[in-house]
């Protein structure tokens, strides 16, 4: 790799860092507790320590940040996109389910490779990522997107079965944040090689990269072989990733953070990137390390170093996004031409109204029972109703409200990828909800109700405030609520980390079991469908109006921030009521607009009667099937939409469209 | 509230429960279904085979004692009980813990509830143990099996204590390995920690705990009890011990170097009286076995 030129300001820029990590690493080994003990016995351990675990652990660090940085840098040169990262390709989530997987069901795959095992679930991860929008030319928002969904339906599945196998807490723990804690150089061997290989083929592969910058055709014009050259470059970066997260776990954003900071200290070459990225990302992550050791009791980090790296995540992101190039939109390549239209559309919904029953009373009747498959008639129905009629209830009114507020936010935004949990209205939930659970003492349903209706309605102002800031287009809108999303989760993450009964509740949450939802639940959500859902078509008008764009409702003569304030806050509270009963993951307030609208259900009214009604019936079926697939055992309901909701989703990021570039 | 009501209103419940275990022939026909682990293998110990209960593929490998009859209906996960499984059992009681107190008002429709806990905030789970074996005992009618139970184990300890007194006397850290990284450890308020306080051996791990088990530690935390035998409760991960004896560190430590290393058979770490006696015996054997009198 070609050299700095070290010039004054270089050496300053470089100097400042490299001070602080030191002077922090050594604030660490002054800070230890000194071992008690016989003076014989715990000065050659105190010197094992030092050498065989403080020492690794601050090598591994850097390491760990370097390929990090170095793997970011190159995922976003290849891809084009100033927002790629292990975490937002999925990359790291894929790693980290596969190892969970291998863990509990295949140990001996684990005994056998983890960097293996690692390296397979990455990939797995990119490969659907990429294959699902390569058809619209790996735009950067859809890649992104397409990450960050699998990266959801991958923590579900992580906690379903982290959940299936009872002994939770520790394996979650390292599932969930990648710690640094060492005892060995093992890590620090394992990764040193790779990372210099990597920087080794990454300046092989610089005249190649500095092509794919071009357009496609003006580097292929000038004799590149585009698509070896990207996915040798993909597989490379791919491969340090996952070897990371196969090592210390999952640390997330590094790779996101050290190349825009390297852009922000003014490398504006690529080769200047690619050679500051692995040094700040190294430095990121032991100064993120060092502080939570300092911060910790001595024995005990005050958190995983991984959610703390989580954490900065997020606004970094957001900052970021002001970077992102804007590109056309993914709505401009969802349902072009004329869409169908139902001629009557309220005998249409009359008609998913009777669906929406018949698979309520299908739910409430059909079951198994110790002796296999029943219809439950007479005194057996009347025994069981008070277990099935409250789930059913909560499952149905929670997909009703869903579909709700993502019409809303679909119409708000004139996006129709947004929804609750793509925008991070569901996550912030989650961080009421987590809040409540660490501020009082009991489980109140009240409570928690209350602290899950304040998140939502927090993120979602949020969101508004930076969609009314100028040039924040849709696009950076969905952008923002990724990034708030995975900031939310990130906290979510770092209270399940405590491993007590909190974090229990909250990795029940999170799976979105309706099978603790009792009537005071199955109440709320009916007295909420009917509060809320019917004032809304009060407000139809509205929701014509609003997406035809700024300047047409303006001249109508519709106060637009009075009337966005409104529908914003019947969202979040729609949302935060749902996500509540089905947790955040279900993704259902994406699907049940979109299928409505796909139905040709085009008036703001109809799409919204429509939606509510379908995501009720398909969150009515999948809590049924939740319950009878694997009897007596349940599989988690909002998991178990998030199974089906997450590939729709990113089937309709791939739906082939106009390309460009 | 004033200190008098709340002293008749304790009353009125002592009678009540007096009323309840005046009737023990009528108890012992009762049918019951648990929905927790500690509870489960209480009944089990004291010879009452309960309807249906949480998990049981889980608890035949997990807890391993005692056996689970072959007619107990199984509830599904512990974090999801089936509750139309539940019903469909007809129990006449429930027996149930902290862990589900969100759970309580639909398992009351099913029939009535009794709670424990063991595993809470400021509650030393033996004692706890102790004094849920005597209420399931009398609520069940079947005091005598639990006054002879309690007996029993007041005798395995003490023959255990005095077996385990010609030994080395070092303390010990019960410790469960998450990978070849961090452990997690269980403290003076866990059920370990308990059973090691009641055999007579120190727990070399002094610092607070929090529901009696705190995860994770980084393993390098072993170095501050380098004279202690450190024991190891499965699951141990299947890449941790191989990586762990190639380790530096590891085989630095005072307690590996001098063999000062046990893994004893899988252990219910929320387990009641049954899984303190399954530790306490498991222990001793492996120490006995390790020659802990041989060191020192």
């Amino acid at each position: 790799m070609a050299s700095v030129v070290p010039t004054p300001r270089i050496a300053a820029i470089w100097f400042l860092p490299v001070l602080a990590i030191a002077l922090l690493f050594a604030a660490v080994i002054a800070t230890r507790p000194p071992l008690a003990g016989d003076p014989a016995v715990t000065l050659v351990l105190e010197r094992i320590l030092l050498w065989h675990s403080l020492v690794p652990r601050f090598v591994t660090a850097l390491l760990c940040g370097a390929a990090l940085g170095l793997s970011g840098a190159l995922l976003q040169r290849v891809l084009r996109n100033p927002i790629a990262d292990p975490s937002t390709l999925g990359i790291a989530s894929g790693a980290q389910l596969a190892l969970t997987i291998a863990t509990a069901y295949a140990p001996a795959l684990i005994a056998f490779s983890r960097e293996g095992v690692a390296f397979g679930g990455g990939i797995a991860a990119v490969t659907i990522v990429l294959a699902l929008s390569w058809r619209r030319g790996l735009d950067p928002v859809t890649v992104v997107l397409s990450g960050m969904v699998l990266s959801l339906v991958a923590a579900a599945l992580s906690a379903t079965v982290i959940l299936a196998k009872g002994e939770y807490v520790l394996s979650l723990f390292i599932w969930g944040a990648g710690s640094l804690n060492q005892q060995s150089w093992d890590a620090a061997i394992a990764l040193g090689p790779r990372l210099i290989l990597g920087c080794i083929a990454a300046a092989l592969l610089l005249r190649p990269l500095a092509l794919l910058g071009l357009d496609d055709s003006g580097a292929r014009s000038l004799g590149l072989a585009l698509h070896s050259a990207r996915f040798l470059v993909l597989a490379i970066a791919v491969w340090l990733a996952a070897t990371v997260t196969a090592e210390v776990g999952v640390i997330g954003f590094v790779g996101l953070a050290a190349p825009a900071l390297a852009r922000f200290a003014g490398a504006r070459r690529m080769r200047d990137v690619l050679i500051a990225s692995p040094f700040i990302g190294a430095i990121l992550l032991s100064l993120t390390d060092s502080a939570v050791q300092l911060l910790g009791s001595g024995t005990a980090d005050l958190a995983p170093t991984g959610a703390a790296t989580a954490l900065l995540g997020g606004p970094i992101l957001l900052w970021m996004l002001r970077r992102v190039p804007l590109t056309i939109p993914p709505q401009a390549n969802l349902p072009h031409g004329p869409l169908r239209r139902i001629a009557r559309p309220w005998l249409a919904a009359a008609g998913l109204a009777l669906v929406a029953a018949l698979l309520a009373i299908l739910a409430l009747v059909a079951g198994r029972g110790p002796d296999g498959w029943n219809l439950a008639t007479g005194s057996l129905f009347l025994d069981l109703l008070p277990f099935r009629a409250p789930r059913i209830v909560a499952a149905g009114t929670a997909g009703a409200m869903l579909g709700a507020a993502g019409t809303l936010m679909q119409r708000l935004t004139a996006n129709p990828l947004a929804g609750p949990e793509v925008l991070g209205v569901s996550a912030g939930g989650g961080v009421g909800l987590a809040v409540m659970l660490m501020l009082t003492p009991g489980m109140e349903p009240l409570h928690l109700l209350l602290g899950a209706v304040a998140g939502s309605l927090a993120v979602i102002l949020a969101m508004l405030l930076l969609a009314s800031r100028p040039g924040f287009g849709p696009t950076r809108l969905l952008l923002a609520g990724v990034a708030m999303g995975a900031l939310c989760m990130a906290i979510v993450s770092t209270v399940l980390a405590q491993g007590d009964m909190r974090s229990y509740a909250l990795l029940l949450w999170m799976s979105g079991s309706t099978n603790r939802v009792g009537d005071f639940e199955a109440w709320t959500g009916v007295v909420a469908c009917l509060a809320l859902i019917s004032p809304l078509f009060l407000f139809s008008r509205w929701l014509d109006i609003l997406p035809l764009g700024e300047g047409m409702s303006g001249s109508i003569g519709l106060s637009r921030r009075a009337s966005r304030l409104t529908l914003a806050t019947f969202a979040a509270v729609l949302t935060g009521l749902a996500s509540l009963l089905i947790g955040p993951l279900s993704l259902i307030g994406l699907i049940a607009p979109h299928l409505a609208r796909l139905a040709g259900f085009a008036h703001g009214r109809h799409q919204l009667a429509a939606a509510v009604l379908i995501g009720c019936a398909t969150m009515v079926l999948a809590d049924w099937l939740s319950r009878v697939v694997a009897f007596p055992y349940q599989v988690p309901v909002g998991l178990f939409a998030a199974l089906i909701g997450g590939p729709y989703l990113i089937w309709l990021l791939s739906r082939a469209g106009p390309h460009h570039g | 509230m004033s200190p008098t009501c709340l002293f008749t209103r304790r009353h009125a419940l002592a009678l009540l429960a007096g009323v309840a275990a005046a009737s023990p022939a009528q108890a012992a026909a009762l049918r019951v279904a648990t929905v927790d682990w500690a509870v489960l293998e209480t009944l089990l110990a004291l010879g009452v085979t309960p309807v249906a209960a949480t998990e049981l593929l889980q608890f035949r490998e997990v807890a391993v004692e005692p056996e689970v009859p072959a007619g107990v209906a199984d509830l599904g996960l512990r974090g999801t009980v089936n509750f139309e499984m539940l019903r469909l059992a007809r129990p006449d009681l429930i027996f149930s813990s902290s862990f589900y107190v969100s759970s309580e008002p639909r398992m009351r429709r099913i029939a009535p509830l009794e709670s424990f806990s063991i595993y809470a905030r400021g509650v030393q789970p033996f004692a706890a143990s102790e004094t849920m074996t005597r209420a399931i005992g009398e609520r069940l009618g079947v005091s005598e099996a639990a006054e002879r139970y309690l007996a029993e184990t007041h005798a395995e300890f003490a023959t255990l204590r005095a077996k385990l007194g010609r030994l080395d006397g070092r303390p010990v850290i019960p410790i469960n390995l998450g990978d070849a990284r961090h452990f997690r450890v269980f403290g003076a308020d866990s059920m370990f920690g308990e059973a090691l306080a009641r055999l007579g051996i120190a727990n070399a791990w002094t610092e607070a705990t929090s529901y009696s088990a705190m995860a994770p530690v980084g393993l390098e935390a072993l170095a501050r009890v380098p004279e202690a035998w450190i024991v190891l409760i499965p699951p141990v991960p299947p890449d941790a011990m191989r990586i762990l004896a190639g380790s530096v560190f590891w085989n630095a430590l005072p307690n590996v170097r001098q063999g000062r290393l046990l893994t004893l058979g899988s252990i219910n770490p929320y387990g009641a009286l049954p899984a303190a006696r399954r530790f306490a015996r498991l222990l001793t054997e492996a120490l006995g076995h390790a020659g802990a009198s041989g060191r020192g």
